[in-house]
């Protein structure tokens, strides 16, 4: 069903936004009950090490400390490890990690105790009084150190530091190989890096030790998830657990695993009887929050002399951290699985190989897997226009899919207008005048350069039996209710979670178009496991849009029928003869004489004598369970204006366009903020972000004087023009817009680089690229 | 993380500070660069005292010295119209230090005082010869730049000593200044920054000036540029070896943003940069 008109695709304020303007948002650190104490843990100063002896009577001793924990009495306290819900190398083997480290630390920054105190401030005095003697051990950071022969072994149980391996394959390669007129090699490694937000990580946990009850406050983005696991480690049935989330300032994915300090907090509350606090503090985010991104990814590329792409082979190396997060290696292989992104590559092997080293767990951050298989294909598409002197776009076009639904090796394509969307770039590209810029600039003896990326993006990743096949143990689905109340108004209850990307406002507005009322009739209501609808996975994957917005349609479209039977009741009329319009019900083409909402809500609670049909039930409250027969693939094209000071290797970007296409646009202005959310964070994975370690394994990055964000000072503006190519079968036809800004903003900024610095024959092939990598490599083409 | 416990004292008079320092105190101005060190607890003193309130504030020229109380904030500084006109180069510099709410707290002594290699006002006022006031309990004394910057955080201050007021001598009218910093985003602390203050005669260097932040473990002069400079037109040969000379005089480290050998290469650049910049304007 596609949906014009009306209140889907308006360019609406959100409705979110007075209360976080004004500070009436309640964050996870607003929440004090009465009582509540606050933790901190200790964390390993060494990357590696055994715990030889730990002795915490001190710190216990300490005025104002109520409980101490350590790894071991943890370990005790709990049912199970930590979970791991993706597998997506089912014959690897797991790390088995408890909340705290219990004989070993394996990174620097990995918890080993735990102190609930009346404030932060004496919990931290307190860890300071817990003696601890390490037996240091050597540490592995790098990739080639993991895999070395004689390599130190993180899990003396595992033969190695291969943390498991999985295949994506499709079609005849070695064929493919054999008969290829050009055939390309490359490697491309990628930092490691975090989705770091505004608003730290943090749990409110009260055990109640009369019923055995656990509520906790988490700012998470998948509360229904957390319950369940929560209830798996505890050893809970689920309905002893209350998972609430406040406002959240900012999620990206590092706000969607199963963390054990959240464990920990509860584990605490119920050796102290008190409420207690864990909010990460900003040091401490750098190693208690997941990491992502590290790659390193060799392919080699066979193609055809016209630029038809053959077969792709290669592997791809996740740098994992010590232990799992709750997702495993489940990223490094969605950059296999989407390595072919827009193009119809028939022929594909791609090795995933996931590699233990002594740092923090690899997790989720915004984009996945994907702006690594991006890099790769738009990088390939590249080389091979210079191999053959092609022009790129002509490349791209040869090899984009075009008839849908297509097969590609894991996800089946729904639809797409790639040639559309990659004109739609072009045009804008030509529309800014940035070719007269280039020249103008280069004639004066400036470096600047455009460089283009195609991206396309599974979103709506929800199918459960899909997502159950791509190995991950939780489903995708989403359940929602739409009621009026006896007044007339709407409310929208979701098991999706508004962490400042605008998902109230979008649900509303669809369903104050499906129900034909005013937008400011409806409320959005989520955010409590007691009393919300439950969704699979949580709000992550691009998905809570597309597959949220299309519960919300579907059961407020039920709910507009059973208000139109109660109208037709009252005017004695067939409901396919009234409409709705503003909240009132009229006979079409008599507009005068209507019946509001009000008045068939107060029917439907308050006073149905005479106006509620016999046949129909009292209340206003329709409930759909929507679960999705395919995922959606958005796509879009990403342009970048950038100049390169060639004396300091220094990279200011001046332009940035994108197109784009989500499928149906609820509202433009927040798909807007997400695409430019998820370009700045494209920049900062381009050019500044790197958690970086030393040769012995320390953390180097500890902070943001080390690790760079992208500030506004180094975001330019924004153009971008939208496209509309409906899913074909999701109602409303919507498709996921939360990731997208992210995926193909690496690639185009590395090719705007190398086109800037095309004298000197600058290849990138490593993020981010740093003034200083960038000079070598200009140096080096100099002397060429 | 949380500041371990300490005392806090408000110094009602510089005195009162001077013997509070005498005790062990450490002396907290603006905070920019104090309260992260006392969150982080890398360092735990047993009193702070704040001499943010004292009477030293303000800014003053008297025809041959601009004169700047070491509380002036440094927003303060930077928007004077006595500063913008006697000493543009400082003016200029102070809008590279911090983001403007950083520069609306952090005052110019605490700035020189915490002595960061790659602060622009420390190397600034090396470039400019400024003397630094500083009381102590026997009374006040006057240092140098030259001999105040010690290393990295480090300078001629005894740890009963505080900083009370800064003294630029004015450089003459016609001097011209350039400053080319190097920093991965706006406002960001410098990688290298090179600030310049030159005076031509008929075209040729008649003095020349320049600092570096960011190349050793203090802010340096580069000497024998200058040395090279004077008495000679800046054609791009002479401003070539300007910046090699500079670059010379570097004493650079490795850190997560730049190695070492980046940090030389950029003073020959940025030096380049700024002596151009002053020439042209």
């Amino acid at each position: 069903m596609t949906v014009g008109g009306g209140l889907i695709g308006a360019r609406v304020s959100r409705a979110e936004d007075v209360r976080l303007l004004t500070g009436r948002a309640v964050f996870i650190d607003d929440v004090r009950p009465p009582g509540v104490l606050e933790a901190a843990i200790l964390r390993s100063p060494h990357p590696h090490a055994r715990i030889v002896r730990i002795d915490t009577t001190a710190a216990a001793a300490h005025p104002g400390v109520v409980a101490v924990v350590t790894g071991a009495d943890v370990k005790s306290m709990v049912r199970r490890p930590q979970p791991l819900i993706w597998r997506s190398a089912p014959d690897g083997p797991e790390t088995v990690a408890y909340p705290l480290a219990v004989d070993k630390v394996l990174y620097t920054g990995h918890g080993l105790a735990a102190v609930a105190a009346v404030d932060r401030a004496t919990a931290e005095d307190a860890l300071e009084l817990i003696d601890v003697e390490y037996e240091p051990l050597p540490a592995v950071t790098t990739l080639e150190q993991a895999l070395a022969p004689d390599a130190p072994r993180l899990h003396e149980d595992w033969p190695d530091n291969v943390a498991g391996r999985a295949v994506v394959a499709q079609g005849d390669v070695e064929a493919a190989f054999a008969r290829a007129d050009v055939v390309l090699r490359e490697t491309f490694r990628f930092a490691r890096q975090w989705g770091a937000s505004l608003e730290t990580r943090g749990v409110v946990a009260t055990w109640d030790p009369f019923t055995s009850h656990l509520d906790a406050w988490v700012n998470t983005q998948s509360p229904h998830l957390i319950r369940e696991l929560f209830a798996e480690v505890l050893g809970l049935s689920v309905d002893k657990v209350r998972v609430r989330v406040p406002d959240i300032g900012g999620g990206f994915g590092s706000k969607s695993g199963f963390y054990g300090d959240q464990v920990v907090a509860a584990v605490l509350s119920r050796v102290s009887g008190r409420p207690v606090k864990f909010l990460e503090d900003r040091r401490e985010s750098f190693v208690a929050t997941v990491h992502a991104r590290e790659q390193r990814i060799d392919v080699e590329v066979a193609a055809r002399s016209d630029g038809t792409i053959t077969g792709l082979r290669g592997t791809v190396h996740g740098v994992l951290g010590a232990n799992f997060s709750t997702v495993g290696l489940s990223p490094c292989w969605t950059t296999a699985a989407v390595m072919t992104g827009p193009y119809a590559i028939p022929a594909v092997e791609l090795n995933v190989v996931g590699v233990v080293t002594n740092k923090p767990p690899y997790g989720a951050y915004r984009g996945y897997g994907l702006p690594k298989a991006n890099f790769v294909h738009e990088h390939v598409v590249e080389a091979l226009a210079r191999r053959l002197d092609l022009d790129p776009h002509e490349v791209r076009r040869r090899n984009f899919v075009t008839e849908f639904p297509y097969q590609s090796p894991v996800f089946v394509y729904d639809t797409g207008r790639y040639a559309e969307c990659l004109d739609l770039c072009r045009d804008a590209v030509r529309r800014a005048g940035w070719a007269d810029r280039v020249t103008r600039a280069r004639a004066e003896g400036g470096h600047l350069g455009i460089g283009y990326a195609f991206h396309n993006e599974v979103s709506a990743f929800a199918p459960s039996r899909i997502v159950n096949m791509s190995g991950l143990d939780h489903s995708g689905f989403d359940e929602a209710a739409v009621r009026i109340d006896s007044t007339g108004r709407v409310s929208v209850h979701t098991g999706q979670t508004s962490m400042g990307q605008g998902i109230h406002t979008a649900l509303a507005q669809v369903a104050a178009h499906a129900l034909d009322v005013p937008l400011d009739h409806v409320t959005v209501i989520s955010g409590d496991t007691d009393s919300a609808p439950y969704t699979g996975y949580g709000t992550a994957a691009s998905r809570a849009a597309a597959v949220g917005g299309a519960a919300v349609l579907n059961a407020a479209t039920r709910l507009r029928a059973k208000v139109l039977r109660i109208a037709a009741h009252v005017f004695e009329a067939s409901p396919d003869d009234l409409e709705i319009s503003e909240g009132v019900v009229s006979v079409k083409g008599v507009p005068g004489r209507g019946v509001t909402l009000a008045d068939i809500g107060d029917a439907a609670y308050r006073r149905p004598h005479g106006v509620l049909p016999d046949d129909e039930d009292p209340t206003l409250h329709e409930r759909e369970v929507y679960d999705p027969v395919n995922v959606a693939t958005a796509f879009g094209c990403t342009a970048v204006l950038a100049s390169v000071d060639v004396e300091t290797g220094v990279v200011e970007l001046l332009g940035y366009l994108i197109a784009h296409d989500c499928g149906t646009v609820i509202n433009p202005m927040i798909v807007e903020g997400q695409l430019q959310g998820g370009a700045a964070q494209a920049i900062g994975g381009a050019l500044y972000e790197r958690l970086a370690y030393g040769g012995s394994g320390e953390a180097l990055t500890r902070s943001f004087a080390e690790y760079l964000l992208p500030t506004a000072g180094v975001v330019p503006p924004f153009g971008i023009d939208h496209l509309e190519t409906p899913a074909d079968h999701i109602p409303g036809g919507f498709k996921g817009a939360g990731e997208a800004g992210v995926i193909g903003g690496g690639a185009a900024i590395a090719h705007a680089v190398e086109d800037a610095t095309a004298e000197f024959g600058v290849r990138i092939t490593s993020l981010p690229i740093t003034p200083p990598d960038l000079l070598a490599a200009i140096r080096a083409g100099a002397e060429r | 993380m949380k500041a371990a416990r300490f005392d806090y004292v408000r110094a009602a008079t510089a005195d009162i500070a001077v013997d509070a320092l005498a005790r062990g105190a450490v002396a907290l101005a603006g905070g920019q660069s104090l309260i992260p060190l006392l969150n982080t607890r890398s360092r735990r003193p047993e009193v702070v005292v704040d001499v943010s309130r004292l009477p030293l504030t303000g800014v003053e020229e008297d025809g041959s010295t601009l004169v700047l109380g070491a509380l002036t904030r440094l927003r303060a500084a930077e928007t004077s119209p006595v500063v913008r006109r006697a000493v543009p180069l400082l003016a200029e510099a102070l809008t590279h230090v911090g983001h403007v709410s950083v520069r609306n707290r952090g005052t110019v002594g605490g700035s020189v005082a915490h002595a960061d290699p790659a602060a622009e006002l420390p190397a600034v006022c090396l470039a400019l010869d400024a003397v630094f006031t500083a009381q102590g309990p026997g009374g006040t004394r006057e240092v140098d730049a030259r001999d105040f910057f010690r290393g990295p955080h480090r300078t001629a201050l005894a740890s009963d000593e505080l900083l009370t007021g800064i003294r630029v001598p004015l450089p003459p009218p016609t001097a011209r200044h350039g400053i080319a910093e190097l920093s991965r985003r706006p406002n960001d602390l410098a990688i290298t920054a090179v600030f310049t203050s030159i005076t031509l005669t008929d075209r040729v260097v008649a003095e020349a000036r320049i600092a570096v932040a960011g190349a050793a473990p203090t802010p340096i002069r580069a000497h024998a540029a200058e040395e090279l400079l004077r008495g000679q037109a800046l054609t791009p040969e002479v401003l070539t070896a300007a910046a090699d000379a500079a670059a010379a005089a570097t004493d650079p480290v490795d850190d997560v943003h730049a190695p070492a050998a980046y940090r030389r290469d950029m003073t020959a650049v940025l030096t380049r940069r700024a002596l151009r910049q002053a020439v042209v304007g």
